[in-house]
């Protein structure tokens, strides 16, 4: 049977089309990878980046001295005693001033009006009056937060549909906080509080802030680092220049690989029963997290430490003890600086994982609502000892509140959280690229 | 000249032409790895490729059943015709061509799998059997031709893997043979073999003679004396002299073949 | 915990001190020439640094755990203990120092000694957590019969007592989202790494593996979220309500789609490294027959392959398993022995959160059956993990 090579057999095309068909699934599911991605990501944009913008009304607030110095002497601890219950109706009147001066009419009452105002505000002036007495009596410029309902009408989120259906907002608000906008008054700025104020209460979603979890974030990851990397490169070092090979470092080993394993809330478990319970350090704070992390992050540098001193050439330490070091010697003068990059390559991932690591921090108490900012360190409770909650752990948070305002924030949350491992990941992929040595 | 000169007196003293190249240059990205070569290989012969390491004697080998498509990098120019029908055509598919043009490789590479799933593998995505009968025929029939029957008969079913060296080599050899193929190619399969399975493989090249246009390439000039008929002698990418085997390794035309075969280049 | 303050303070600052005095003796002892001395004098410093401080620090470790399990109170005596075997370990090795001391290698061996400490943290670890479940799960047993535990197919807690604790439908809702979970990321991951290491050309490459990689490095939160405010709208919308399957967001659907693409990269990292351990000469063999590419990689790559693909598919289910943040926020809470994958269930990880956060009380079996969960969530990805690991290093060591 003597066939062409310039035609095709039926055979070979039947062949051809089910090579084709095969590569059509890798492609599609290449596609759904990306799809999925781009859905992700377009999900969490879409809903978080209004989270950055905040609207605010300006007004011009007379601090009247009867309502909030009546001794009329400055006296702080006399004035602290006016709650944000005696600032509420001077802001409201300031609005209703602002209506009247805009030649706004509304049928709306007073009190409704009043609660276009967020209730943070109200203590965000008595802050500053508080800060600087002297305002009192006069009549004072301040941009204040919009309620959440006026802010989610600006950013789209309320509409005239749901707020007819809305105990706290009316349609009619929404058109004064239209004709106010209009006319200059209701700004929407960029949200720099966002990242600076601590968390608020369910019913001021629009003052929520994740300057707690930041910084509490930021701590976790001090500890972390302080701790997993001197420790992880150690072990690193003694298992791959070392270590005898017998059972003991075997053991070692597979225990390494299966720990980087190991589901991440039972390193909670761990954190809870041990940090917590047995040793009765401080519910939910960062150092106890930062521990927790630090075991969960120590099989990740160890394994990327590994591989970084297996790639340095045998030829070097050679050479090193070749002059007469010790192995000791020839390892901390030589190899262990050649591995470094590598070394720091891994740290940076691993710190980055940690720093998105929400489910063990469940488990020991971050999830408390916190509003004080916490000291590194007290006489009282140690080093990282305040409560504190974490970036991840304040999304979390956010997810279980019954207003959808704090969807937008948990988003904008994450967002946040995206940038912080973006730069991680961007500067160890530059370290990787400047650094990286090809034997 | 000199060239068209030699390949006029091998064609002279030749029966069927199989295979003819024309003017082929392959180059890896810039580099150019062969260059102008032109040769005629005739059926029902055994032709040796010989010449130092890196002179682009595999990678002609692999032009033959465009085994170089699979290297992204790799490009191919001039014209190779098997039986008159230029291979490097766009309507010729690849999987066609190399069911026609079997390969065997410098290593033993058996699959992973049973003797008989290896020799059956070529059979079976050609579809060359039409039943079970027919398929037990096709192993026994390649083993019998690769010499491997009598001492695999009784273990078809174990891991191609676990056979020695030499018998890998000729499980490779009867897995190729098993497609039915008209011309056998075969790169350096002895270079890891030890002697004793060395002398098995070339004793089975001589048979395989009788039925398919056999070319090998090899690192070992006794080699090439020892199974070939016609003997192409590369270097830096050319095609130096093509000529019966006794002639090359007697009395060579060109000053490099007689470097290279005295042993002064290589 | 202010009662370390002071002893660490001390010790760094004997430390510091027992530096420049261990210099400068060596110095002396050398009478000025260097070369007298067998070690450096930096080496003598060193020593006494090490000598000074790890002691001490061990004593620390070793006496606030002596401490928390006999429930004494440390204070005076604890503190001179540590500070005393600074003092004995700073004097010790200034008066050590001879000109024939060999300080470098006593200097090592302490490092040597803070080495093997370091590594064996991570075997503490895994004793840690056994340990820190295994007393709790005790504890639980004994209030809670621990055949209710393993084979009740109810579970109702109530904090008033008389609960029902059966691990059963949290199991049932577990693996039914891993399935679904696998199901979803097993064949995507592998079609992509077969297709970016065997079809796609370098542009594709560098375009699609960067992508797959972001994926990796997504926080868990974040599918969560995206489960709980996406996708199981989404799936509630358009295939449970008009299918009549149900109008829940949170479902087993929900958690285990959000959950498959979270598994992508990694099954596709695995298998990529797996499949590009296979040799070349496999495939080359393959296609020298004329086989087609994929007849090639269906045929003789996979197979070849098919133990480390099956290590890694463990290595997933383990993933999945023990995930939590995707299946809090996206799988539901309630207990539920049901095949409708759009009907809300909840997993062996959701009920530790929910039994461990707000209120807890340690005697009360509601919240210590959370580390029977843990414990058992522990054994069984354990038991995946190493057999997983066995395989794949059993596949690698093939190949070298």
């Amino acid at each position: 049977m003597k066939t062409s090579l310039l035609a095709a057999d039926a055979r070979t095309k039947k062949r051809n089309a089910a090579e084709a068909r095969f590569k059509a699934y890798g492609f599609a599911a290449i596609i759904v990878a990306m799809l999925a991605l781009l859905i992700l990501l377009t999900s969490v944009l879409g809903n978080g980046m209004s989270s950055f913008r905040q609207t605010y009304i300006a007004l011009d607030v007379a601090l009247p001295e009867e309502k909030l110095d009546k001794s009329g002497v400055r006296d702080l601890s006399v004035m602290s005693k006016v709650t944000t219950i005696g600032y509420a109706p001077i802001l409201r009147n300031a609005l209703l001033d602002a209506l009247a001066a805009q030649g706004i009419e509304t049928e709306l009452s007073d009190k409704d009006i009043g609660n276009m105002i967020s209730k943070e505000a109200a203590a965000t002036v008595r802050n500053k009056v508080l800060a600087n007495p002297d305002l009192v009596g006069q009549t004072v410029s301040f941009d204040v937060l919009a309620s959440g309902r006026i802010d989610g009408y600006f950013k789209g989120r309320v509409t005239m549909e749901s707020a007819a259906l809305d105990g706290n907002t009316s349609p009619e608000a929404l058109m004064i906080a239209q004709a106010l906008a209009d006319a200059g008054v209701i700004e929407t700025k960029f949200n720099w509080n966002f990242f600076v104020w601590p968390d608020a209460s369910d019913q001021r979603p629009e003052a929520a802030g994740l300057g707690v979890a930041i910084l509490g974030s930021l701590y976790m990851m001090i500890v972390v680092l302080v701790l997993a990397l001197p420790i992880g490169v150690a072990s690193s070092i003694y298992l791959e220049e070392f270590a005898p090979k017998n059972r003991w470092t075997d053991l070692i080993e597979v225990n390494i690989s299966n720990l980087a394993a190991v589901p991440s809330i039972v390193y909670g478990i761990l954190g809870l029963a041990i940090f917590i319970n047995f040793m009765e350090f401080n519910q939910s704070s960062p150092l106890v997290g930062g521990l927790v992390l630090t075991l969960m992050t120590l099989p990740t540098i160890i394994i990327s430490t590994r591989a970084a001193l297996k790639s340095v050439p045998p030829s070097i330490r050679d050479a090193a003890l070749g002059v007469g070091a010790s192995k000791m010697q020839s390892v901390f003068h030589h190899v262990l600086p050649l591995a470094a990059p590598g070394i720091l390559t891994g740290t940076i991932i691993g710190l980055a994982q940690a720093l998105g690591e929400t489910a063990p921090l469940l488990l020991i108490g971050m999830v408390a609502f916190v509003r004080e900012y916490p000291a590194a360190y007290t006489p009282d409770a140690g080093l990282f000892g305040e409560a504190s909650t974490a970036l991840p752990v304040q999304v979390f948070n956010w997810t279980q509140r019954s207003d959808p305002a704090f969807v937008e924030r948990a988003s904008g949350a994450i967002i946040t959280l995206l940038v912080f491992l973006l730069i991680m990941n961007a500067v160890a992929i530059y370290l990787r690229r400047r650094f990286e040595r090809r034997w | 000249m000199e060239d068209m000169y030699h390949a006029d007196r091998a064609m002279s003293t030749q029966q069927d032409i199989k295979i003819k190249a024309d003017k082929v240059q392959v180059y890896y990205a810039d580099n150019h790895a062969i260059k102008d070569v032109d040769v005629e290989i005739a059926d029902k012969t055994v032709t040796a490729f010989i010449g130092p390491s890196g002179c682009g004697k595999s990678t002609f080998l692999r032009c033959l059943n465009r085994m170089n498509d699979t290297i992204d990098i790799c490009r191919v120019e001039g014209d190779i015709t098997i039986d008159g029908e230029d291979i490097y055509d766009p309507k010729v598919d690849p999987v066609q061509l190399r069911a026609k043009v079997g390969m065997v490789f410098q290593k033993p590479n058996p699959f992973p799998k049973s003797i008989y799933d290896n020799v059956a593998y070529g059979p079976k995505i050609h579809g060359l059997a039409r039943n079970k009968a027919e398929l037990d025929e096709i192993v026994e029939k390649s083993l019998r031709k690769a010499a491997l029957w009598n001492e695999a008969k009784d273990r078809l079913t174990a891991p191609g893997t676990g056979l020695s060296g030499g018998q890998q080599q000729r499980l490779c050899i009867a897995r190729a043979i098993a497609t039915a193929p008209e011309v056998l190619l075969m790169d350096e399969p002895c270079s890891a073999l030890d002697p004793i399975a060395t002398a098995q493989v070339e004793e089975l090249i001589d048979e395989l003679r009788q039925s398919y246009s056999v070319v090998i390439v090899t690192h070992s000039m006794q080699q090439a004396a020892r199974v070939s008929q016609k003997t192409a002698f590369f270097h830096l990418g050319n095609l130096v002299e093509y000529d019966d085997t006794d002639k090359i390794f007697t009395n060579p035309e060109d000053s490099r073949t007689e470097s290279y075969i005295s042993g002064r280049i290589g | 915990m202010q009662s370390l303050t002071l002893p660490f303070i001390a010790i760094a600052g004997l430390a510091v001190l027992g530096y420049f005095l261990a210099k400068s003796r060596a110095l002396q002892v050398s009478e000025g020439d260097i070369r007298k001395l067998v070690s450096l004098p930096s080496q003598h410093a060193l020593n006494a640094v090490l000598a000074t401080i790890v002691p001490a620090v061990a004593a620390i470790l070793l006496i606030s755990l002596y401490v928390r399990l006999t429930d004494g109170t440390g204070s005076w005596f604890f503190q001179f203990v540590v500070i005393g075997l600074a003092v004995t370990g700073l004097a010790l090795s200034l008066i050590g120092i001879k000109t024939e001391t060999r300080a470098r290698t006593f200097a090592e061996r302490w490092i040597l000694g803070l080495l093997i400490f370091a590594s064996t943290i991570a075997i503490l670890t895994t004793i840690g957590i056994v340990f820190s479940m295994l007393f709790e799960t005790f504890n639980f047993f004994g209030q809670y019969d621990w055949r209710d535990f393993f084979f009740s197919t109810n579970w109702s807690p109530n904090f008033r007592g008389n609960s029902d604790l059966g691990i059963i439908p949290l199991l049932w809702g577990t693996l039914y989202i891993s399935f679904i979970a696998l199901a979803f990321a097993v064949p995507v991951g592998l079609f992509a790494a077969i297709y970016l290491s065997e079809y796609a050309g370098p542009r594709m490459r560098s375009v699609a593996k960067p992508a797959i990689e972001v994926l990796a490095g997504i926080p868990t939160i974040v599918y969560g979220l995206f489960a709980l405010i996406t996708v199981g709208p989404f799936l509630r919308d358009y295939f449970a309500a008009p299918m009549g399957f149900g109008q829940s967001a949170s479902s087993v659907m929900t958690a285990g789609l959000v959950m498959g693409v979270m598994l992508i990269p990694f099954v596709s990292s695995l298998s990529d490294d797996i499949i590009n351990a296979v040799p070349q000469a496999m495939r080359d063999g393959s296609l020298g027959l004329g086989a087609t590419k994929s007849e090639t990689i269906r045929q003789v790559v996979v197979p070849a392959a098919l133990p480390g693909i099956v290590g890694a598919v463990l290595l997933a289910a383990s993933r999945a398993i023990g995930e939590t943040m995707i299946v809090v926020l996206g799988a539901g809470a309630a207990a539920r022995l049901s095949l409708n994958p759009f009907e809300a269930m909840t997993t062996v990880t959701v009920k530790i959160v929910s039994q461990l956060t707000g209120d807890t009380d340690f005697a009360s079996p509601e919240t210590l059956v959370a580390f029977a969960l843990g414990l058992t969530l522990f054994v069984i990805t354990l038991g995946l993990n190493v057999l997983a690991l066995y395989i794949v290093r059993k596949y690698r060591e093939q190949y070298e």
